[in-house]
């Protein structure tokens, strides 16, 4: 069972995940170190207090040399743990950069392939044989079209000259305006509304 | 959040193991899910048989009842049938409780992996179980026999897998 699992195992973890394993292995002791310093110290200062108070003040200044020293290991151990993180995280942009190089290098590679089967001799070729292709297509519908409507033509263009003189035997449209209806007799029987507000209107100026 | 007992629990004759066999069965059932939801409260992996006779769970001080040795190894050893529970030695004096299956784990832990979009890298076990990054996980804090269990489970749907190095153990997601 280990065997497959062995070999299962070759396939998928590389090398680089072994060292950051190992990088962040070594970070995580440094993790557990700093904790227990920390908690040291915290221990350490309650402890001055306690001596101060019981009058001890070499003892509790000796205390507070020794925990000067352990901050600054402190702080030495903060900076390795990130040393390591940026380690680690350099690795990991590494692969996904090698990763990509990879994925543009496929591309790449098809693009070529690809190229490969479609050379600018061909291309030439075929835009060629096409153009000519069109060309004997031209001429093979102009024989077809010459031959048939050189009487078609004459009667479409007949047809259209009919159609064109048709439109201009219309009347044209009398310019003049039309004679005036006589509108006494109107007048009479109802009055008209404008008039009346003619007459309306020299009332109201009178 | 305190634990909250179920009625049973003082109840005093639930602390004595019937003799019907009905009422046994239900009072085994009771016992054993008490343990369970205990052990899951308090995040418990590993118990003790001398400790759990101490332990409140066994021993209910309020009304004076405590589970006798023979009684805790009946409901353990129901518990071993169900699959929650594994012996550490043949003499059974230690065990292994999981109140969450090994693939349970393993699902909670893949889900945090490909939530925090950190699948394809490396981590430690401890990182894992005690890393400032999974503090409030649920996962936070699992024994490492449990995380690797969990883990062991993730392997073989190929979710994982476990890198094992001269000291100590890391795993990568995929």
């Amino acid at each position: 069972m280990g065997n497959i699992f062995g070999r299962k195992r070759r396939t998928r973890v590389t090398e680089q995940d072994r060292a950051v394993l190992q990088l962040k292995q070594q970070r995580d002791k440094l993790k557990q170190y700093q904790k227990r310093i920390s908690l040291q110290l915290e221990k350490e200062r309650n402890l001055a207090k306690q001596l101060l108070k019981d009058g001890k003040k070499e003892k509790a200044l000796l205390l507070l040399k020794k925990k000067r020293y352990q901050d600054q290991l402190l702080d030495k151990t903060e900076n390795q743990i990130s040393n390591l993180e940026r380690m680690c995280q350099d690795i990991e942009f590494a692969q996904i950069e090698m990763k990509v190089i990879e994925g543009l290098k496929v591309g790449n590679d098809c693009l070529k392939s690809l190229h490969e089967a479609m050379s600018i001799e061909d291309v030439e070729r075929i835009m060629e044989e096409t153009q000519e292709a069109i060309q004997y297509q031209r001429e093979l519908d102009e024989m077809l079209a010459g031959s048939l409507t050189q009487e078609d033509d004459d009667a479409v263009l007949a047809e259209l000259e009919a159609l064109t003189q048709g439109a201009l035997d219309l009347p044209e449209v009398p310019v003049e305006s039309l004679p005036e209806v006589p509108d006494v007799t109107k007048e009479e029987l109802e009055p008209h509304p404008e008039r009346q507000r003619k007459k309306q209107k020299e009332m109201l100026a009178a | 959040m305190s634990f909250e007992w179920p009625w049973q629990y003082n109840f005093p004759p639930f602390f004595t193991l019937q003799p019907n066999v009905d009422t046994r069965q239900k009072q085994l059932a009771a016992w054993c899910s008490l343990t369970l939801s205990y052990c899951r409260h308090h995040k418990l992996y590993t118990v003790d048989i001398m400790e759990a006779q101490e332990s409140p769970v066994f021993n209910n001080k309020n009304i004076d009842r405590k589970l006798s040795t023979d009684a805790i190894l009946t409901v353990f050893e129901e518990l071993r049938k169900k699959g929650n529970l594994e012996w550490l030695d043949k003499n059974k004096t230690r065990c292994l409780v999981m109140w969450r299956r090994p693939e349970e784990w393993g699902k909670l832990i893949y889900h945090w992996v490909s939530k925090n979009a950190m699948v394809n890298t490396v981590f430690t076990l401890y990182e894992l179980a005690n890393g400032d990054d999974t503090e409030s996980e649920e996962f936070h804090g699992l024994e490492e026999w449990m995380l690797i269990r969990s883990l062991q489970a993730l392997q073989t749907d190929g979710k994982a897998e476990i890198i094992t190095m001269d000291d100590g153990k890391g795993v990568k997601f995929f």
